[in-house]
């Protein structure tokens, strides 16, 4: 486990809003963690938990407030020449939420597909450039005949398969979905689940995948980044995160889901979190610590010692 | 057993540019005493549009309720006068929407909109109104409501706001209470909270649900029965157990296993292939059959009638016709089967 490379390396990461002013919001505050080649981390938590915010801040969007993101060795934040930064987007990519808010409503499906390959120069002839772009809508499941028409034309689902693409126009290495199933139905969600997992077996793409639905979550995921307020209180595998949650907020967060199980929801009790409960010293230091191999809680030393004595086996 | 609603063959369409819009095709229901009714399906399968007929709130500009009857209370909804409808809206039916940023107005204090029912409809004055408001807001479970009813909605929370939807909605004890996603725009502990505030506050005041939805989750938690709508129909009806450990219809099938059940993680999840019907010209058989790995010819050809599993449940598909061949569900649902019947067995 310990061999695995480490594609990209969030170190401490911070993104405030209206700094200086009365209204600061520490959207993202002090997050670290690591996402390995070839896998899916999840990041879930509730809304304006800072979960968008990382993923954002993550790709440039925006300019990180401190703390480093590491992308291949190389720091993806700080000053860079064009040719840089034009090296780094092709390798990252984002799936966002509302495929028709993120969609140009006035340019063909071929014009945005390609308007990555356009950029980087990928292709060297107009046949080579439509060629890419069949190819790309065959690998997502739409036919060739949709490359000329326009986003309004086609379903939510199919619009997300245009935005997925777009993504992989580029032959990124990591892509970060934002949410890309919350805008569609069930039956369609599936599809589309079904989709990145295959693209990802095929092209050893890296995933980080933002969600609220924390079943597909733990569905798609290795593993699973619990976020609350601004930080991130646990990391672990998804099958440890959902059997043996440590930290109280992933907890009444985990029995809160329900399930589509008459019986057991019969049954469930639901945890309610008081973030009280810590009662954490002034200048105390918190911070992630391991409570049992590759599963880190957000917690004092005190704490730490509480969870292993009941985690630890 | 009472009823309280019942939907007999209702018909709507619209009438758009493109043409007419069938989007309720023949449904029929009853929503019996004290009971929750969840109604599922994806968008544009009719659900919003059934609830919003008995509510008498579709356009009247281009919608047009074809056939059928909406029967409550001995009068037939569906052609009342407006002035008439004005009676019976927000006082025996009220309705909860999806969205607690847009029901609720920005402009007015929260407890003046509470108020505006019980006045409406109690023929109070405003010093009772507001006794009746503030008892209405302690009982959803707001904090501090003599503070809370001079405020607007923006400075209300998402979770808190839909609270206050739910405390006009139940200012006049409805009979029939229609629920149009309630906790789709909230995150899952405010989503729980909601849920258990409403099946605590249904047992208090004695009034039937009907809940749409379309996560599943949701309904294993409040529903007593389901009705699962696809192209305008409903396909499949019949107790919470039944619908989720003997589901008889495909649609069915494929909306439960296309949920990741949390043993299964390295099968791909089933996915229903294809797009829902066009509207704008159904399919002369099933609508259901495009898409239906286990279709039949004469899915094609005609509609399937509702064919009877038990008392309590139904489904529209031709495998329940006897002469049709025997088929095996999918995985998923075969493992649910199983859990069902072996704890029949074991009652």
């Amino acid at each position: 486990m310990e061999q695995r490379e480490k594609l990209l390396e969030i170190k401490n990461l911070k993104q405030y809003f209206n700094v200086g002013k009365p209204n600061m919001v520490k959207a993202v505050d002090d997050v670290t963690f690591d996402i390995y080649k070839g896998e899916t981390l999840g990041l879930v938590g509730e809304s304006g938990c800072g979960k968008s915010t990382t993923g954002r801040t993550i790709i440039r969007l925006y300019n990180a407030t401190d703390g480093e993101v590491i992308f291949n060795g190389a720091n993806v934040h700080g000053k860079k020449s064009k040719k840089e930064l034009k090296d780094f987007n092709r390798n990252m990519q984002m799936i966002f939420q509302d495929p028709s808010a993120s969609l140009n409503a006035r340019m063909k499906v071929s014009d945005i597909i390609a308007e990555g390959i356009d950029i980087h120069g990928l292709a060297k002839t107009k046949q080579e450039r439509m060629d890419m772009v069949y190819d790309l809508l065959e690998t997502v499941g739409l036919n060739r005949e949709h490359a000329n028409r326009y986003p309004h034309e086609f379903s939510g689902g199919q619009r997300q398969r245009i935005g997925i693409a777009r993504a992989l126009a580029v032959q990124p290495q990591f892509i970060i979905a934002d949410e890309p199933i919350s805008a569609l139905d069930v039956s369609i969600q599936a599809q589309v689940v079904n989709l990145m997992k295959k693209l990802q077996k095929e092209k050893g793409l890296t995933y980080l995948f933002i969600a609220h639905d924390l079943s597909m979550v733990k569905y798609i995921s290795d593993r699973i980044g619990v976020m609350y307020f601004g930080k991130l209180v646990e990391l672990a595998s998804s099958d440890e995160l959902y059997e043996n949650p440590i930290h109280p907020y992933t907890q009444s967060l985990l029995s809160a889901i329900p399930l589509p199980d008459p019986e057991s929801e019969r049954t469930r009790k639901r945890k309610v979190y008081n973030p009280n409960i810590h009662d954490y010293a002034e200048g105390e230091d918190v911070k992630m610590r391991e409570v049992t191999p590759g599963h880190f809680v957000y917690c004092s030393e005190a704490e730490l010692k509480q969870y292993q004595a009941i985690h630890a086996k | 057993m009472e009823k309280i609603l019942e939907v007999k063959d209702l018909e709507i369409s619209f009438h758009t540019f493109g043409g007419e819009v069938q989007a309720i095709r023949g449904v029929s229901f009853d929503l019996i005493k004290g009971e929750t009714l969840a109604i599922v399906g994806e968008s544009g399968s009719g659900k919003s549009v059934t609830t919003k007929s008995i509510m008498r709130l579709l356009p009247e500009s281009n919608s047009e309720i074809k056939g059928g009857q909406i029967l409550f209370d001995g009068k037939d909804l569906a052609k009342l006068k407006d002035k008439q409808m004005q009676g019976i809206r927000g006082k025996d039916i009220s309705m909860i929407f999806q969205d607690p940023m847009t029901s609720l107005n920005p402009t007015i204090k929260i407890g003046k909109q509470i108020m505006e029912p019980i006045i409406k409809h109690q023929n109070v004055g405003k010093a009772t109104a507001k006794e009746r408001a503030l008892e209405l807001l302690r009982l959803v479970g707001i904090p501090n409501p003599e503070q809370r009813f001079q405020q607007y909605p923006h400075q209300f929370s998402g979770g808190m706001r839909q609270r206050v939807v739910i405390a006009i909605a139940l200012a006049c004890n409805p009979k029939v209470l229609i629920a149009d996603e309630p906790t789709t725009a909230l995150d899952v502990t405010i989503q729980a909270q909601i849920l258990e505030l409403m099946k605590d506050l249904q047992k208090k005041i004695d009034t039937s649900i009907i809940f749409i939805t379309h996560d599943l989750g949701v309904v294993a938690n409040v529903a007593d029965r389901v009705a699962v709508m696809y192209g305008g129909k409903i396909v499949e009806v019949g107790t919470v157990d039944e619908v989720f450990y003997n589901p008889k219809h495909p649609y069915t099938w494929g909306l439960i296993s296309s949920m990741p059940s949390l043993d299964a993680k390295d099968e791909a999840l089933y996915a229903i292939p294809g797009t829902p019907p066009d509207l704008l010209n159904p399919p002369k058989g099933d609508a259901f059959a495009p898409r239906n790995a286990y279709a039949m010819k004469i899915d094609l050809e005609e509609q399937p009638p509702m064919f009877k599993v038990s008392d309590t449940h139904y489904a529209a598909t031709w495998l329940l016709h006897p002469d049709a061949p025997k088929v095996e569900p999918p995985e998923a649902v075969k493992r649910r089967m199983k859990k069902f019947l072996s704890e029949q067995e074991g009652k």
